[in-house]
């Protein structure tokens, strides 16, 4: 094999590898600069943005579970204004491109966040978080209904050319029919999964650790669950499928694109290295090499 | 801050379940006491998170820093069978450190249990500078506390021992010993379970005097990007993150 191609097309635009960092991993990107060389990013999602701030749940916000971690932050945030004002001149310095995570609590706040972000280039595109399972209004709500999955994004497709990539939960009966609502309302791509509901409770002090009783469960635990539902979608949707959930090594990443996706985000896996993104990135094109494949959609004609 | 691969020096139990871990120090920046690193105990998924540890000393000369840390989990079980000459993967140097105390204050230093670490740092810190401080320890009994690492400093510093039973020194808890033996002027500088450090904030309330605190939390990122790690805080915003607004604060901008 003399080249391997590790670019994707998302709509209008490439992602220039397939290895990026999950939405609320990793912050607005400055927080791991000193760490890791940012330009080596496939995609940073940033943490969620909201149009007002918001101050995030209560504490204890995060607890460790098998191969995993219950995380209930809420959608702590800046809000739309300071993000603005404050983030996006970093992302400006930025090589990679940065993907701005939307949340909103109402259909309307969604499309003000996307016409408000629209003329700044240093926004590459948006990813749609329909699937956030600790608020309590918005995210969730639309997300599990394919009919409101679609109306949104149509709506958010009439104001950007930029990609949109719709965010999807797991907590659906089908995450296939979800996924198809986005595509017919024109999404450019679809992320999957977030993180699955889950509950840790203090047997001595009888109720649960987080301080909001439930929280989203991420981390190796859900690897195969997030592998599925790649595969579910993937079958369902002819759109670019971004996969998440678990991701620690190469082969976890690869798992994901014989599955049926075109990318994958890095999310827990930064929390216990940072240098995880470029180890998989590396491990992924030594596996191209080794195994003859030439691009990201090579790896689809196994698994049927 | 750095991540680094560091070579472990010494590794050995100093009291009951207590632990000295000594290790090579190669980030750019020498850490200060109050700082902390996060280090990957396993090498698997479970556990999976790093832990954040607060560093107990730095050696400039030797480039070797040291944490104290309990045996409690499995993580911190783990960690008790790193030998010399292994290597440990370590984020570092983390967080606020304490400050300065006030001229004409005396550096009163509150530690509890696990606490010691940074604590100890400070206190060697603080041994070369303005006013020796006084240093108070507390434990549960005398199995838990590590004496030859307190000892040594006894030359240069006032170091108080207490503990729940009375089986080493004053009997009764370190804040005990505080409403019988405050000294004038005091600054507090405290780490420990939080009771302890919330009755070390009240006391100093009533003599009026500062008290920083190095506040705990269960930390996922420990560089700000998770919100993970928030405690609540007084003022504009409810919360703080922990990992960078901290780990030291002022006692007066905690919710206690």
């Amino acid at each position: 094999m003399s080249t391997i191609k590790l670019q994707l097309n998302i709509g209008t635009k490439t992602l220039p590898n397939p290895v990026g960092v999950a939405s609320g991993t990793f912050g607005y990107g400055s927080e791991y600069e000193k760490l890791i060389g940012l330009e080596h990013l496939g995609g940073l999602y940033t943490k969620a943005v909201t149009l007002e701030p918001r101050p995030g749940n209560g504490i204890p916000r995060i607890i460790e579970t098998p191969s995993g971690m219950l995380n209930s932050i809420g959608l702590a945030n800046v809000g739309l204004d300071a993000f603005v004002r404050t983030k996006l001149p970093y992302f400006k310095t930025l090589k990679c491109p940065v993907i701005v995570n939307v949340a909103g609590s109402s259909a309307d706040e969604y499309l003000r966040l996307v016409e408000a972000l629209e003329e700044f280039d240093e926004v590459w595109g948006y990813e749609i978080n329909l699937s956030c399972p600790n608020v309590k209004k918005g995210c969730l709500a639309f997300g599990s209904d394919p009919a409101q999955v679609e109306t949104l994004t149509a709506s958010l497709r009439s104001r950007t050319a930029k990609p949109l990539i719709i965010k999807l939960t797991p907590n659906v009966t089908s995450i296939g029919s979800i996924a198809r609502g986005a595509e017919q309302g024109g999404a450019d791509a679809v992320s999957c999964i977030n993180t699955l509901l889950g509950m840790v409770i203090d047997i001595r002090k009888k109720r649960p650790v987080l301080q909001n009783m439930t929280g989203g469960l991420s981390g190796p635990a859900i690897r195969p669950v997030g592998v599925a539902a790649v595969y579910n979608v993937a079958r369902s949707v002819k759109i670019p499928v971004i996969g998440i959930g678990g991701i620690m090594t190469a082969s976890d990443a690869i798992e994901y694109l014989l599955a049926g996706a075109s990318a994958v985000q890095v999310g827990t896996g930064t929390f216990v290295d940072p240098g995880i993104p470029e180890k998989i990135l590396s491990g992924i094109e030594t596996y191209m090499k080794e195994e003859g494949l030439a691009d990201m959609g090579s790896f689809h004609r196994f698994i049927t | 801050m750095n991540q680094f691969s560091a070579h472990v020096t010494k590794n050995r139990e100093i009291a009951l379940d207590y632990y000295e871990l000594s290790f090579i120090w190669s980030a750019d920046n020498t850490p200060e006491p109050g700082q902390f690193i996060t280090l990957r105990c396993g090498t698997g998924t479970a556990p999976l998170l790093r832990r954040p540890f607060a560093l107990s000393s730095y050696n400039p000369e030797t480039k070797t820093a040291r944490i104290i840390y309990q045996k409690r989990g499995e993580a911190t079980t783990l960690l008790t069978a790193k030998h010399p000459e292994d290597t440990i993967d370590i984020i570092g140097p983390l967080g606020n450190g304490f400050p300065a105390p006030s001229e004409g204050s005396r550096p009163v230093l509150v530690a509890g249990g696990i606490g010691l670490g940074p604590v100890l740092f400070l206190a060697k810190a603080m041994r070369e500078t303005q006013t020796p401080p006084l240093l108070i320890f507390g434990a549960r009994n005398r199995y838990q506390v590590p004496l030859e690492i307190i000892e040594p400093l006894s030359a240069s510093i006032d170091i108080a021992v207490c503990t729940d039973d009375g089986s080493q020194g004053f009997k009764g808890t370190a804040a005990d010993y505080l409403q019988e033996h405050c000294p004038e002027h005091p600054e507090f500088f405290t780490c420990g379970p939080h009771p302890m450090m919330k009755a070390v904030y009240d006391l100093s309330r009533t003599c009026r005097a500062r008290c920083w605190v190095s506040m705990e939390q269960i930390m996922a990122c420990g560089v700000g990007a998770c919100m993970g790690c928030a405690i609540a805080v007084k003022g504009e915003k409810p919360f703080a993150r922990v990992c960078v607004e901290g780990p030291v604060f002022d006692g007066d901008a905690v919710v206690w």
